[in-house]
C-alpha cells in the first residue's frame, strides 16, 4: 500500500509541472496588461515585453479623461447598480410567489419563465430592438437596466424559487398569509431568509451585467457603457497599446475586486446551478 | 418577526399556506402581482418578440414599406447564403472541439480533486478569466496574438516560425476557439470539482486496495459516477458555443478575416446593423433558436434521466 501511495504522490508532483506553465499562461496576460499600462507610448514602442523600469500613469489619466473612460464607468456602475436591484426585487418576488403560494396557473408561469432560457438576445434581436423602440426605451440607461432584468432574470426566478421551497414549511405556517400581508411577509420574512441565495445572484449578476456587451450596444446608441467603450477604444488606438491596457485595467479592477473578495459565494453559485441544474 | 405576525390574529393559522385551498380569491389574486413583473419582462421583451421574429422571417419587410408573406423564401435565401454557410462551417468546427472543452477541465478537476500540490491555487487562477467580460479577453488577445505580439515572441524563443494567427484566414477561427477556451475552461472546471466531492471515498479506497491503477480508477468509477455532470457540462458549454462567442468576435476579430470567424450569432448582428431585412436576419435567428430549442430538450432528458436514478 505505502508504495503505491508514494508512487501516486510522485505522478501528482510531476503532473504539477504541466499545470503550473497553464496556470502561467493565465497570470501571462495581465501581468503583460499591466506593465504596458505602466509604460509610456514611447516606452512601449521600444521595448513591449520587459518589466517597466519607469512607471507612469500617464495612460490611465488620458483614459478615464480624454477617452471618456469616466462617463462610461459611471454609466456602467449606474446600469449595473440598477439592473441587480431589479433582478433581486423581481426574482425574489417570484420566487416567493411560485415557491410558498398556491394559485391557479402556478406551474405554467414557472415553467414559461424557464423556457425563456431558450430565447437569447440573438434569437429575438431583431423585434427586440423595435420593442425597444416602440416603448421608447432606446438609449437610455432605464431602458438597459430593463433589457438586462428581463435577459438575466429567469436563472435568478429559477433559484429563488428552488432556495424558498426548500425553506422549512413551518416558518410560514406559523405567520398569516393573506393577502393583507403578503407583502410585509415577503419583505419581513422572505427576503431576510433568501439572503444566502440573494447574496450569490447579486454577485452573480454583477458579473453578468458589467461584462456584456452585446445587449448594451443595441440598447445604447449615443451613451456607452464600459465595455463598448473598451471595444471602441480597441479599435481606434491599435498602436497605442499602452492607453489601451490602461483602459483595460481601470474597466476590469471592479471585477477583479469583487472576484478577491467574493471568490467563495462565486464559486458557490456555479456549483449550485450544476448540481441543481 | 414570525410571532409579531401570528400574536396578531391566532385563527389566521387556519388559512395557512400549507393548505392551499383557503388561502382566499384575495392571497391568490395578490399572489399573482407578485409573479407579475418576473412573467410580464420575459413575455414582452423574449417570448413575443420570438413570435414576432417568427412572423418577419416568412414576410419580405424592408423595415420601411408593409411586409408582404413570402412563405419560405428567406429561409431558401440564406441556404444559399455563402456567408450564412460559412457561418455553419465555422460554428460545426467549433462543436466539434467540444471534447476538448470537456476533457481538458475534467482531467484537471480530477487531478485537484485528488490532491495535486498547489491546488486550491490552480483552481483559482485557472478559473479567474472566466470572470472577466470577452472584451477585456479579446482586447487582451488581439495585442498578444499580433505578428509582433508576446505570442509569436515566445513560438520564435522555442524557434518556431511566427505566424499572423488572426489575420490569416486558417488559423483565426481555431485562434478565436483556443482564446475563448483558455478564457471560460474555468467555469466547467469548477462543475466538475463540484461533482468530484458528491464521489464517495470509499469506492476510491476500495479500487485502490483491488490495485487498481490509477487511470483505471478513473476510467471506471471516478468518471461514470459523474456522468450526469458531464453531461450537463457538455449542454452548458454547446450552450456557450452558439450563444456566447458575440464579445470576443467583436473585439479580437470582428468575423475576419473574410468570413473565417463568422458565427451564426454574430452574423445576425451584423444582418441586423443593416436593418433593411429584418425578414432576413430573423430567418437566421429562427434557425439558431431551433438549435437552442433541441440542446434544451437534450437538457431535459438528461435531467429527467438523472432524476429517476
Amino acid at each position: 500500500m505505502a508504495a503505491v501511495q508514494t508512487r501516486e504522490k510522485r505522478i501528482l508532483w510531476i503532473l504539477s509541472i504541466p499545470m503550473a506553465l497553464l496556470a502561467l499562461s493565465a497570470v501571462y496576460p495581465v501581468y503583460f496588461t499591466i506593465n504596458a499600462a505602466l509604460k509610456t507610448r514611447k516606452g512601449y514602442v521600444l521595448d513591449r515585453f520587459g518589466l517597466t523600469t519607469d512607471p507612469t500613469f500617464v495612460n490611465f489619466s488620458q483614459a478615464w479623461n480624454q477617452s471618456r473612460l469616466s462617463e462610461y464607468f459611471t454609466n456602467s456602475v449606474v446600469v449595473t447598480v440598477g439592473a441587480v436591484i431589479a433582478l433581486l426585487v423581481v426574482a425574489s418576488m417570484a420566487g416567493f410567489a411560485l415557491a410558498i403560494l398556491r394559485f391557479r396557473g402556478r406551474k405554467i408561469i414557472f415553467i414559461t419563465i424557464l423556457v425563456s432560457l431558450m430565447i437569447p438576445v440573438q434569437v429575438v434581436l431583431v423585434p427586440f430592438y423595435r420593442t425597444m423602440i416602440g416603448l421608447n426605451l432606446i438609449d437610455s440607461r432605464p431602458g438597459l437596466i430593463i433589457a438586462y432584468t428581463a435577459f438575466f432574470l429567469p436563472f435568478s426566478v429559477y433559484l429563488m424559487t428552488a432556495f424558498y421551497a426548500r425553506l422549512p414549511r413551518e416558518l410560514f405556517e406559523a405567520a398569516q398569509i393573506d393577502g393583507a400581508n403578503l407583502l410585509r411577509v415577503w419583505w419581513h420574512i422572505m427576503l431576510p431568509m433568501g439572503k444566502p441565495a440573494l447574496v450569490t445572484l447579486g454577485i452573480l449578476n454583477t458579473l453578468y451585467c458589467w461584462n456584456d456587451v452585446l445587449i448594451s450596444l443595441l440598447v445604447l446608441q449615443d451613451q456607452r457603457t464600459l465595455m463598448v467603450g473598451i471595444a471602441a477604444l480597441r479599435g481606434e488606438y491599435t498602436t497605442n497599446v499602452p492607453l489601451l491596457a490602461a483602459g483595460i485595467c481601470l474597466a476590469a479592477a471592479p471585477i477583479v475586486l469583487i472576484y478577491v473578495i467574493f471568490q467563495r459565494q462565486i464559486v458557490n453559485g456555479i456549483a449550485v446551478g450544476a448540481v441543481k441544474g | 418577526m414570525t410571532q409579531t405576525l401570528t400574536a396578531k390574529d391566532s385563527k389566521s393559522t387556519a388559512k395557512a399556506v400549507s393548505r392551499p385551498k383557503s388561502g382566499g380569491h384575495n392571497a391568490e389574486r395578490l399572489a399573482y402581482l407578485f409573479v407579475l413583473p418576473a412573467l410580464a419582462l420575459v413575455v414582452v421583451f423574449r417570448i413575443i418578440p420570438l413570435i414576432w421574429g417568427l412572423g418577419y422571417s416568412f414576410t419580405d419587410y424592408d423595415g420601411m414599406s408593409a411586409p408582404r408573406f413570402v412563405g419560405l423564401d428567406n429561409y431558401i435565401g440564406i441556404a444559399h447564403d455563402p456567408v450564412f454557410l460559412d457561418s455553419l462551417v465555422n460554428m460545426l468546427i467549433l462543436l466539434a472541439t467540444l471534447p476538448i472543452w470537456i476533457g481538458l477541465p475534467l482531467v484537471l478537476a480530477i487531478l485537484i480533486h485528488q490532491g495535486v500540490p498547489g491546488g486550491k491555487l490552480f483552481r483559482a487562477v485557472y478559473f479567474f478569466p472566466a470572470v472577466l467580460s470577452s472584451v477585456i479577453v479579446g482586447a487582451i488577445f488581439n495585442v498578444l496574438l499580433r505578428y509582433d505580439g508576446s505570442f509569436n515572441l515566445f513560438l520564435k524563443a522555442m524557434g518556431f516560425s511566427a505566424v499572423d494567427w488572426l489575420g490569416n484566414s486558417s488559423t483565426a477561427l481555431f485562434s478565436l476557439i483556443a482564446v475563448q477556451l483558455w478564457a471560460t475552461f474555468g467555469m466547467s472546471l469548477l462543475i466538475f470539482i463540484a461533482g468530484l466531492s458528491t464521489v464517495s471515498a470509499e469506492m476510491l479506497e476500495a479500487a485502490k486496495l483491488d490495485g487498481a491503477k490509477l487511470l483505471q480508477t478513473w476510467w471506471y468509477i471516478v468518471i461514470p459516477s459523474i456522468r450526469p455532470i458531464i453531461e450537463f457540462a457538455a449542454v452548458v458549454t454547446t450552450i456557450g458555443m452558439l450563444t456566447s462567442m458575440f464579445g470576443l468576435i467583436y473585439v479580437l476579430t470582428a468575423g475576419g478575416p473574410g468570413t473565417s470567424t463568422i458565427l451564426p450569432e454574430f452574423l445576425i448582428w451584423l444582418e441586423q446593423g443593416k436593418m433593411n431585412r429584418p425578414g432576413y436576419a430573423s430567418a437566421i435567428s429562427m434557425v439558431l433558436f431551433l438549435m437552442m430549442a433541441g440542446l434544451a430538450a437534450i437538457q431535459i432528458r438528461i435531467m429527467s434521466r438523472n432524476a429517476d436514478i
